[in-house]
């Protein structure tokens, strides 16, 4: 038991030299980028605007010009202290909120996704992998590689043109159709769930392919071990030996996999998010990047920083309960 | 699967259905519009902050300015003010402030609110869109409704500022403590159109304003705005019925949307007025010799960089670049000058020849140091229209021996390389206006050109004349409307004599719209204002006269 603390506490100072880091860097990559705030919102009037306006809006978003340690010692206090700042691109939205507004939605309809395409992927990778011989084996994995070598963009589009616009049989966008008021309501939560089906299964059908074929592939290694045959011949039954002694032992892989895809869940799905009109992370970040907005930028990736890093302890946790080597 | 737990399905699957039926419908009480792309709406109805980024139609249709103009008439409609007039040598102004308005909480609004706008922009800089106190010396309230606004110069532009600023509530601002960081979740304004309905991530629905000033209007009950991300969206939506006004760009709009219901699918793109320029830096070496650029100009294809780049949405551009509701200003001795937007490649040739660049070999033309003329021209990466219109272009030079290169960046990086002047050639526009004042000084204006290097807001092709400055300046001090012309006509003379931009062609106002709901959408054969909901405040034109079917 000591061992397995110490383990966790010598991976939790690595995440804070990790975390430390990335804030660093997080600070610094978004000034490297060419161009100021100001200028490019000014551009975006398109010479509607006179440019006496940029030195208002300079003075709007207190836009410094501080040496950049002071800059850097002001970022890590606000950080720590939970302030984000005000956004740029959404004057004068404070960041926290407009984060707060995309997040539930990303959460929901890319964590889901992800939960989703990794139980069946694995299931469906435990099956095949023990029947390795049958029919279910020789056609799907090369059909789930096809769909998965699919951008998944392009599979939103036709998806989208098929059921959502010549058959009419889904919506063409949004989280949720306009009849109905968001709350914890029975309709309300239909309409989400309808909304969701299409940008789900795309992010699904994808992704199914490489959780499956990854499970099968450790799982057949697996199977050849000494330790299964010795159980066979102990005579215990084949469910037993396909769960408990096989596919838990084939599934660590997959698990560390799945740690880092739950890690960047809070990134969104960019391009699902753009072709289903669906809010979300991947959306905002595209629209902090396009106006030079630090704060939000700042704090889309502070968040992704941190969820990888919490999903990467989680996983070390997980592992630690079913591999039993570690604790040794 | 046993019965009770089909009888559960059937039942959960029945009602799930039942629920999507209502997708397919729409709410036909309000006008659904597009103009901002947003993924998920913020509330946000300021109007006054330049950093802020207010919803769609605050500016214009919750708050209304002194006089609107209309860019389809080319003319100045009285709004909140019902007269102006110059005085004291033009430095003052007075207008008249129109009375029997009401804000949408039935406070009377008077010229005491107008007055408090004003100087809150001077106590807050921040606020000062339009740089207006640069030049104003007081804006005073006389009476309930007259307003003097005294100048500390002559500066006769002004009234596009003054009269176009958005007036603010004084009983709501006055409360404020800090205005700079206010958000106006619950506007109070004297707009056709003040109440939130209803404000979720994902959609906002705006009523319309009970005590408004025009009597009966406006028509529709509210305006519903669903959050789209991408034009493609849009596209899907108009198509289906489920969005009745936008101002997005569709490609080949004729084929994607109108044959789909000729009776019911419109789209409007009239010219601004205004041109899109291939911009030259003047700072280059080559570029900076005028008869380059007007070989350059000489060598396009406008007729083809028009059918390919921009499907035929628009026209060759005017050699003043100004056309459209602009045509007005031309001077009538245009006729009599070069002409060198018309397509002629021997004159090109003639041209570039006399300048002493001389053909290497049968693709190339080199300078007096045996270097070949090559330059990029630069585009923002997913313009789809003016990337076009650059190859066509480039294909254009390659005749004439100038070898270009097209590069694309993302918006941030070329504006970036616009405004430092670290460009060669690139695709952009101009600055526009009520009057071609503002496009003139951005184009010729000896105190915007900045050094190479140094971040230049306008006039990025860094081209100043002193001949030019001296008109701008008198026109700054004219407000006799026959001089005004006279000036403006000499402007047009420098600009064709010294070529500082290359127009390209006539740029369009994106709009479309879907009737089969609501109808009296203005259009070609019903010109009362534009189309395109994206020039603020003029999209209260149509705002106010469409009607539901």
């Amino acid at each position: 038991m000591n061992k397995s603390v110490q383990y966790l506490a010598r991976r939790l100072g690595f995440y804070f030299i990790a975390a430390f880091a990335a804030l660093t860097l997080n600070f610094i990559i978004p000034r490297l980028m060419p161009g100021d705030p100001a200028s490019i919102i000014f551009a975006r009037f398109r010479g509607k605007l006179k440019p006496e306006a940029i030195e208002a809006m300079r003075q709007s978003f207190g836009l410094t010009n501080d040496p950049i340690l002071v800059q850097y010692w002001s970022y890590l206090k606000s950080i720590l202290s939970g302030n984000l700042g005000t956004s740029i691109a959404y004057f004068p939205e404070p960041v926290s909120e407009i984060i707060a507004s995309g997040l539930f939605w990303t959460i929901y309809l890319t964590g889901c996704s992800l939960i989703i395409a990794f139980s069946i992927g694995t299931i469906l990778g435990i099956v095949i992998a023990w029947n390795r011989t049958g029919r279910l084996d020789t056609f799907l994995p090369p059909l789930l590689a096809f769909l998965g070598a699919f951008p998944y963009f392009w599979l939103a589009m036709f998806l989208l043109y098929i059921f959502g616009f010549s058959i009419n049989s889904f919506p063409i966008g949004h989280a949720y159709s306009s009849a109905v008021s968001p709350g914890f309501n029975l309709p309300f939560l239909l309409s989400v769930l309808y909304h969701s089906i299409l940008p789900a299964s795309t992010l699904i059908f994808v992704s199914l392919g490489g959780w499956m074929l990854s499970m099968r592939n450790t799982m057949i290694s697996t199977l050849g071990a000494d330790y299964i045959t010795f159980a066979n011949a102990k005579g215990i039954s084949s469910r037993l030996i396909m769960l408990r002694y096989a596919a838990r032992n084939a599934i660590l892989p997959n698990l560390t996999g799945f740690g880092m895809a739950l890690g960047f869940v809070l990134s969104g799905a960019l391009l699902t998010e753009i072709i289903f009109s669906y809010p979300g992370q991947g959306y905002l970040l595209l629209q902090a990047v396009k106006s030079q907005d630090f704060p939000l930028m700042q704090g889309i990736f502070m968040i992704i920083t941190f969820a990888v890093l919490g999903a990467n302890w989680l996983v070390d946790i997980a592992i630690l309960i079913f591999d039993p080597r570690t604790r040794k | 699967m046993n019965q009770k737990a089909t009888y559960l399905f059937i039942f959960l699957g029945s009602l799930f259905f039942s629920s999507c039926e209502k997708e397919i419908s729409r709410d036909q009480k309000g006008l659904i519009i597009y103009q901002e792309q947003f993924i998920s709406w913020v509330r946000n109805f300021e109007p006054l902050n330049p950093a802020s980024v207010p919803r769609w139609p605050t500016r214009g249709g919750i708050y209304e300015p002194l006089y609107i103009y209309n860019p389809i008439k080319a003319e100045w409609i009285p709004w909140l003010a019902t007269k102006y007039k110059w005085q004291n040598n033009n430095k003052q102004l007075l207008f008249t402030i129109r009375s029997g308005v009401k804000w949408s909480d039935g406070t009377p609004f008077n010229a005491y609110d107008v007055a408090y706008t004003f100087n809150l922009t001077k106590e807050y800089p921040a606020l000062d869109t339009r740089n207006s106190w640069e030049y104003l010396k007081s804006v005073k309230a006389l009476s309930d409704t007259l307003i003097e606004v005294v100048f500390n110069r002559v500066f006769v532009p002004g009234f596009d500022a003054v009269a176009g600023t958005y007036i603010v509530p004084k009983h709501i601002w006055s409360e404020l403590e800090d205005p700079l960081k206010f958000s106006n979740p619950n506007p109070i304004g004297t707009g056709p159109y003040t109440e939130i309905l209803r404000f979720d991530s994902q959609i906002w629905e705006l009523g319309k304003n009970h005590n408004y000033w025009q009597t009966g209007r406006p028509n529709v009950e509210k305006l519903i705005f669903p959050a789209f991300s991408s034009n493609e969206q849009v596209t899907l939506a108009l198509l289906s019925g489920k969005l009745d006004w936008s101002g997005a760009f569709i490609p080949a709009i004729d084929r994607i949307f109108v044959e789909k219901d000729p009776d019911h699918h419109h789209y409007w793109f009239p010219n601004t007025g205004y041109s899109t320029f291939l911009h030259t830096n003047t700072k280059n070496p080559i570029l900076e010799n005028a008869n380059v650029r007007k070989a350059i100009s000489y060598a396009i294809d406008r007729e083809q960089v028009v059918k390919i780049g921009m499907y035929s949405y628009t026209k060759p551009a005017h050699v003043t670049s100004l056309s459209g509701p602009m045509a007005k200003w031309h001077s009538p001795e245009i006729i009599n000058k070069e002409n060198w937007t018309t397509y002629d490649t021997k004159t090109a040739n003639k041209l570039l020849d006399d300048a002493g660049f001389t053909w290497k070999n049968k693709t190339q033309r080199t300078d007096k140091n045996g270097l070949p003329l090559e330059f990029d021209i630069i585009v923002v990466s997913g313009w789809s229209d003016w990337i076009r219109s650059a190859q066509v272009v480039s294909q254009n030079l390659k005749k004439v021996g100038i070898k270009t290169t097209v590069r694309t960046y993302d918006f941030g990086a070329w504006i970036n390389r616009m405004q430092l002047g670290d460009f060669e050639m690139s695709i952009g526009w101009a600055e526009k206006g009520a009057n071609p004042y503002n496009f003139f000084k951005g184009m010729m204006f000896s105190e915007y050109v900045k050094p190479i290097g140094e971040i230049a807001d306008v006039n990025w092709h860094r081209f100043g004349l002193p001949d030019a400055d001296m008109l701008i300046k008198e026109l700054e001090k004219t407000s006799d409307p026959k001089k005004v012309k006279h000036i403006i006509h000499q402007l047009q003379h420098l600009f064709i004599e010294h070529a500082p931009g290359i127009p390209l062609f006539a740029e369009p106002a994106w709009g479309e719209c879907n009737t089969k709901f609501f109808t009296n959408f203005p259009s070609k054969e019903n010109p009362y204002g534009p189309l395109s909901n994206n020039e603020q405040p003029s999209f209260v034109f149509t705002l106010l006269n469409v009607e539901k079917k």
